[in-house]
């Protein structure tokens, strides 16, 4: 059987999991191209306008396979850890797809509740099941794919840059570089070394988020927020770049957070959408590098506020 | 200490039963208008939903009448709502202004005697005894309660008035007296009277007018500022409308919701198309596409804030139930650079089609 995997959203972090869960039962995994310019367009021309860019990407992803498999994996994240969410759009994301796109095959859109092993097996259980699978076959290959996901080391920690920076935003934001015109390419051509957020540990990040207020309760404030104030304060890195789609409801709240936690910390957010030009993006990226020589170099009262 | 509170429709007339029961010191807001926008959007984060910069307005504009604390329910979900207490907080502090803020959040989240100590906040300078307080917030939902019904049964009887703008009329000076009302039992018999007055307007029952249901983000439909008053609107045009959020819904939701008994037939309408609660009102948004179809309207408007995530999931999957069921249904997302005009058009339009629907004037053509 054909399955097919979309490129897009939270395939960036989880794509170990699903190539292998899917090879291991013995399906031939479809997996969509990289994101290009077609993609981007079959995804404007179906998803509902209202949607951000990458929500439209994944729908494009979908259009872009939905003729050569016989069956289609839509995950419907709605948690990954206990107490938390994922943006809404991730828990109604296969709707979405279905009621926009015509002539679907059959999906799997069960809900992956992945707060512990269990809970993500019974979503397996049923995925394996849609595949005509016995639960032997469907536990080794859930074991195998638990394993390549555990072993694979995601994440961007350039070494030997004089100026580093601490690059922040969603995995899709950050792992597309369809959708973010090659950004690390670009800082590092400008001499600068990238540093995610998959380096700093669990604990710290939950440090951080709990100097809050209000306990945050999506998974990417506590991994963005956490990350960004604690290289911050650290001053393990010269700046912070958040990559953040337009129209994002959650990064509208978390680079506030940030804002307002770190003031006077250099702090560039690029807005990307469907209709960005790239040379508004390098001009920007360019500003703000120069920017942080400078203020590494010979003024060191120069105003954060660019 | 005095106490305010954001704008939300007519949930200042119930909590000025509250507070005047509890004796508590508080501060309405005025109205919502263009000016509280203009405030709140010169302040507010550039990205953020409109609930948020029109509650800004609110807060600021009270401030100037002398409130210092701020009563603001809170949530953990998945939609941005929960957020809100943080940034203002965070936003207030920023402008210069000492405001203290009352979050009550579900119990859940943060602990039961965490609420209870929030709740007793709000209560430190009341010097009722523990019947009274009871009793404020009593007839507090009782006032909710009636004013609710007076809204949906004027919105409702508007398409059938023999008298044009009656309803209109009655509902604005039910409002009217029932803020000039000094005490909760004082209130709640104006209220009365009123609903009563509207049980007995002349009807013409064979008119069989349009009839909409109203639908969506639960901030953009209950209060009128944020939606163009497209209620007040609907009744000009003598076209029935329905909303089945109101602020006791989501009273009885949130009390109902830890024994998942809350809103049951909407949850089962919405099943075919949305099964699982995604945050924000997504699903009862389906829900009520669904039952105001089988309920008999002739179409549904959409309504939300640009941006806001559970809606745009459900607007997705409106044009199927459209589909589906031959059922009109218009989105309209509103925020602060919407025009009005273009807004009108497109409500105006929308009645314009669904009266030709029902002449069939399309047929054969």
């Amino acid at each position: 059987m054909k399955v097919g995997i979309p490129k897009g959203l939270l395939y960036y972090k989880y794509h170990p999991f699903l190539i292998t869960f899917f090879n291991e039962l013995g399906a031939e995994v479809i997996v969509s191209d990289d994101t290009n310019k077609k993609i981007l367009d079959e995804g404007v021309k179906y998803c509902v306008d209202d949607a951000c860019m990458p929500v439209k990407i994944f729908h494009g992803h979908v259009a872009s396979i939905i003729d050569n498999c016989e069956l289609i994996v839509i995950p419907r994240i709605m948690q990954l850890w206990k107490n938390e969410y994922i943006c809404p759009k991730f828990c109604g994301l296969p709707e979405m797809v279905i009621n926009s796109i015509d002539n679907m095959p059959k999906a799997i859109t069960d809900p992956i509740y992945a707060t512990s092993k269990k809970k993500l097996y019974s979503w397996a259980k049923l995925a394996g099941k849609s595949l005509n699978k016995n639960n032997s076959t469907i536990k080794k290959a859930f074991n195998h794919a638990l394993t390549a996901q555990r072993n694979h080391l995601e994440g961007i920690y350039d070494q030997g840059y004089e100026l580093n920076i601490a690059l922040t935003g969603h995995a899709y934001n950050i792992y597309d570089n369809y959708s973010n015109m090659n950004l690390v390419r670009k800082l590092n051509d400008l001499g600068i070394g990238v540093i995610t957020a998959e380096f700093t540990q669990e604990h710290i990040l939950r440090a951080e988020a709990s100097n809050l207020y209000k306990r945050p309760f999506w998974t990417f404030t506590r991994e963005n927020y956490g990350f960004a104030v604690n290289a911050a304060k650290e001053k393990s890195v010269d700046g912070i770049i958040y990559i953040s789609s337009f129209n994002c409801g959650l990064d509208s709240i978390i680079i506030e957070l940030i804002k307002n936690t770190v003031p006077s910390f250099p702090f560039l957010i690029l807005k990307v959408d469907e209709h960005t030009g790239e040379a508004g993006i390098n001009t920007r990226i360019e500003a703000f590098a120069d920017m942080l020589e400078r203020r590494a170099s010979d003024e060191n009262n120069i105003s954060t506020h660019g | 200490m005095k106490i305010t509170f954001p704008h939300m429709g007519n949930i200042y007339i119930a909590a000025k039963a509250l507070f005047d029961g509890l004796g508590v010191d508080y501060v309405i807001p005025p109205q919502n208008n263009k000016e509280v926008l203009n405030i709140g959007t010169r302040y507010s984060p550039e990205e953020i939903c409109l609930p948020f910069k029109i509650m800004i307005g609110n807060y600021i504009q009270a401030i100037e009448q002398g409130a210092d604390t701020v009563l603001l329910t809170g949530s953990c979900g998945p939609c941005r709502f929960g957020e809100y207490c943080e940034l203002q907080m965070n936003l207030m502090k920023e402008l210069g202004y000492n405001l203290n803020f009352i979050v009550l959040d579900m119990p859940k989240d943060i602990g039961i005697k965490e609420l209870f100590k929030r709740l007793g906040k709000v209560t430190v300078t009341s010097n009722k005894s523990m019947y009274g307080k009871t009793k404020a917030l009593k007839d507090a939902l009782t006032v909710a309660n009636l004013i609710d019904e007076v809204e949906a049964k004027a919105h409702y009887l508007a398409g059938y008035e023999r008298n044009k703008g009656q309803c209109k009329r009655i509902l604005n000076d039910c409002k009217k007296e029932a803020m000039n009302c000094s005490n909760p039992e004082e209130m709640i018999s104006s209220l009365r009277k009123y609903k009563d007055k509207l049980k007995y307007i002349p009807v013409d029952i064979n008119k069989n007018p349009l009839k909409i249901a109203i639908i969506g983000e639960i901030y953009t439909v209950i209060e009128p500022f944020s939606n163009f008053f497209i209620e007040d609107k609907l009744m000009d045009y003598g076209v029935s409308s329905k909303r089945e959020m109101t602020p006791t819904w989501w009273v009885k939701n949130m009390a109902l919701s830890p024994l998942k008994l809350n809103s049951l037939k909407i949850k089962q309408s919405s099943k075919d198309y949305l099964s699982l609660a995604i945050g924000g009102h997504a699903r009862e948004c389906v829900g009520e596409a669904v039952l105001a179809q089988e309920g008999g309207f002739d179409g549904a408007i959409q309504i939300f804030p640009m941006g806001c995530m559970p809606e745009i999931v459900s607007k997705s999957i409106l044009p199927t139930i459209s589909k589906d069921k031959d059922f009109p249904i218009m989105s309209l997302v509103v925020d602060d650079m919407t025009g009005e005009a273009g807004y009108i058009t497109r409500v105006e339009a929308f009645i314009d089609l669904l009266e030709r629907r029902r002449n069939n004037v399309l047929l054969g053509s």
